[in-house]
């Protein structure tokens, strides 16, 4: 049916039926972006730079290095995945704060160049890729999970009140990203033996659960000069948190919990 | 067990495709081609090729990239006045009890010897680390019984603490 | 073919801005407190990757009790400090425990400082001189002020001389 009124119509009428495409000026964004190549471990890391057409790509930082990795440099490594900040690959330090590469706009203003380095003061597998190891070791150290003594008395759920539910806003939305464990400097400093506000926040989770009876365990495995006490209030972790978490907070409430 | 395949350099990939032709449902063309074979290892091969990859790796840079935030900047102003100030003090405490001329009338008398201009320059000086370590001290107090605790606390409360410290410094100043 | 299909794909995107050459910004691949001390288990990982970073004893003593201890010492220095700025000197006994006070306030601040960045995992024995290099100079100091507190008007009543000279 279509095909008789379009022969009909003629090859022009579809053109100036559609509305007509404004053709967007270049904006070119300078990036630089850290580099190193595990096959040439002898060459130091370098910042290398990448100009982008923003105009012609998506308006998060994502958008960009995948642009760049698709178009320029396919040999540009990093994580991503969900593309909606709930999954936590794409945690790298943007112009001096770390975040979530899929959350973070590009600056518009082309005068001024985009920097891009990985997580700070971790070891880099390549280019953007930090090792994580030992994030997740120590996520294991403090027992992430349900402690009981006995299982609840109707058999099937453990409950938990509307109040204490409520407690655990603000603390089970992490998503292990790590951008707060490593912009604290106590972390840079002391990473083996601080477990960092990423961490502490999920112990302080599961010691204000309702449904858990291991508090008295969990503080046990933080009351010693590092675990925990390395921390010194510097709140670069709450203020860097791509989710809007405060794990400063959480970590007062530990110690004061331990305190008194 | 994880098993790692490292690469040697012979054609098996080919070989095993040319060999058998009946089970080839994609033409070779579009089959990717590789001059590989492999060889398993064990755990501890794993393991130790593992701790190899993890000698040559470079730390990401931290200060020297990090943006200079009202949290760490002032944070670390606290520890370095902290410093300065015990320091000083401690200084100051053990000269006194090794007998050095430190006594009250000898600073004293050295200090009101100084021009006037020198005098308050000194005096803003020495009071800005105190006062700055005083008020910066009550608000890390604060925090310990949990308040202010977030974002907006510590920016407020830091430009609070910036504020009574120029202040209270230049009123010690004249004193 | 395939490499065929391959340029035909390519020159249909639209062309791309080409990097400029990596431009040599060389990052020191070594923190700023790394490569001194002991020397470190390579990526600061012990173990295998399903091991959980191991647990320290609990050392009440080095941990919520010092923490708790600091804070009381901090807390009794703020009116001890706002004192003799606001009315003068203190009396002796006064001065003498805002000075006892602030060399346990000065213990404790340096060794935060010495456990952070004079870590026992990398400096064995230079943590150990230093703490102890801090406890014999707080012995001399708290001397310093028992004589300041007998010989002279206290730390409150110099800093007020000298400030008013």
């Amino acid at each position: 049916m279509f095909k008789s009124v379009i022969q009909r119509a003629g090859p022009i009428s579809i053109r100036r039926m559609a509305t007509a495409a404004v053709e967007k000026q270049a904006l070119v964004k300078t990036f630089q972006i850290y580099r190193w190549n595990p096959d040439t471990p002898e060459v130091k890391p370098t910042l290398q730079e990448y100009k982008v057409d923003i105009n012609q790509c998506g308006p998060m930082i994502l958008d960009a290095i995948l642009k760049i990795k698709n178009e320029q440099d396919a040999t540009l490594t990093f994580r991503r995945s969900c593309r909606e900040g709930i999954c936590g690959s794409c945690a790298m330090n943007i112009n001096g704060t770390n975040t979530l590469a899929c959350l973070c706009r590009i600056d518009r203003d082309v005068s001024k160049d985009t920097k891009i380095y990985p997580l700070p003061h971790m070891y880099i597998v390549r280019d953007l890729v930090p090792d994580l190891t030992l994030f997740y070791k120590q996520y294991k150290s403090i027992e992430p999970w349900l402690q009981r003594k006995d299982v609840p008395a109707d058999g099937r759920e453990n409950l938990q009140t509307i109040e204490d539910r409520h407690k655990l806003d603000g603390l089970y939305e992490c998503i292990l990203c790590a951008c707060c464990s490593t912009s604290c400097p106590s972390y840079w400093w002391n990473q083996q033996e601080y477990l960092g506000p990423a961490v502490l926040m999920q112990a302080f989770r599961w010691m204000i659960d309702s449904r858990d009876e291991a508090g008295d365990k969990r503080r046990s495995f933080l009351e010693n000069g590092m675990s925990l006490y390395r921390c010194h209030t510097i709140m670069n972790c709450s203020r860097t948190c791509p989710k809007g978490l405060n794990p400063g907070q959480a970590i007062a409430n530990i110690k004061k919990s331990m305190a008194f | 067990m994880l098993a790692l395949r490292r690469q040697v350099g012979t054609n098996l990939c080919m070989r095993s495709i040319m060999i058998r032709p009946a089970l080839r449902t994609v033409p070779m063309m579009f089959t990717q081609v590789r001059n590989v074979s492999y060889e398993r290892l064990n755990a501890e091969q794993v393991q130790d090729k593992l701790v190899s990859q993890r000698k040559n790796r470079p730390l990401s840079p931290e200060l020297a990239i990090y943006k200079p935030q009202i949290t760490w900047i002032l944070s670390g102003l606290h520890r370095l006045t902290g410093i300065a100030l015990g320091g000083t003090f401690y200084i100051w405490m053990l000269a006194y009890a090794a007998g050095l001329p430190v006594s009250t009338t000898a600073l004293a008398g050295a200090f009101g010897a100084l021009p006037v201009v020198v005098k308050i320059a000194a005096k803003f000086i020495l009071a800005t680390p105190f006062t700055f370590h005083a008020f910066n001290g009550v608000r890390h107090l604060i925090w310990d019984m949990v308040k202010l605790v977030n974002n907006k606390g510590v920016i407020t409360s830091g430009q609070v603490v910036l504020g009574l410290t120029v202040v209270s410094s230049a009123i010690l100043a004249f004193l | 073919m395939l490499a065929v299909s391959r340029l035909a794909l390519r020159s249909s995107v639209r062309p791309a801005l080409r990097s400029v050459v990596a431009s040599p910004v060389m990052i020191s691949r070594r923190g700023l407190f790394e490569g001194y001390g002991l020397p470190q288990p390579p990526g600061n990982i012990v173990g295998t990757v399903n091991d959980a970073v191991p647990t320290p004893a609990p050392d009440a003593v080095h941990g919520s009790y010092h923490w708790t201890f600091e804070r009381l010492v901090a807390v009794s220095l703020v009116p001890l400090t706002v004192l003799p700025v606001a009315t003068g000197t203190l009396s002796p006994a006064v001065d003498a425990l805002f000075g006892g006070l602030l060399i346990a306030h000065c213990i404790t601040g340096f060794q935060s400082c010495i456990t952070d960045y004079i870590p026992t995992r990398k400096f064995p024995r230079g943590h150990i001189f230093c703490n102890w290099l801090l406890y014999i100079g707080s012995a001399g100091a708290l001397y310093g002020v028992y004589k300041i507190e007998t010989e002279e008007e206290g730390i409150s009543g110099a800093v007020k001389k000298i400030w008013n000279a």
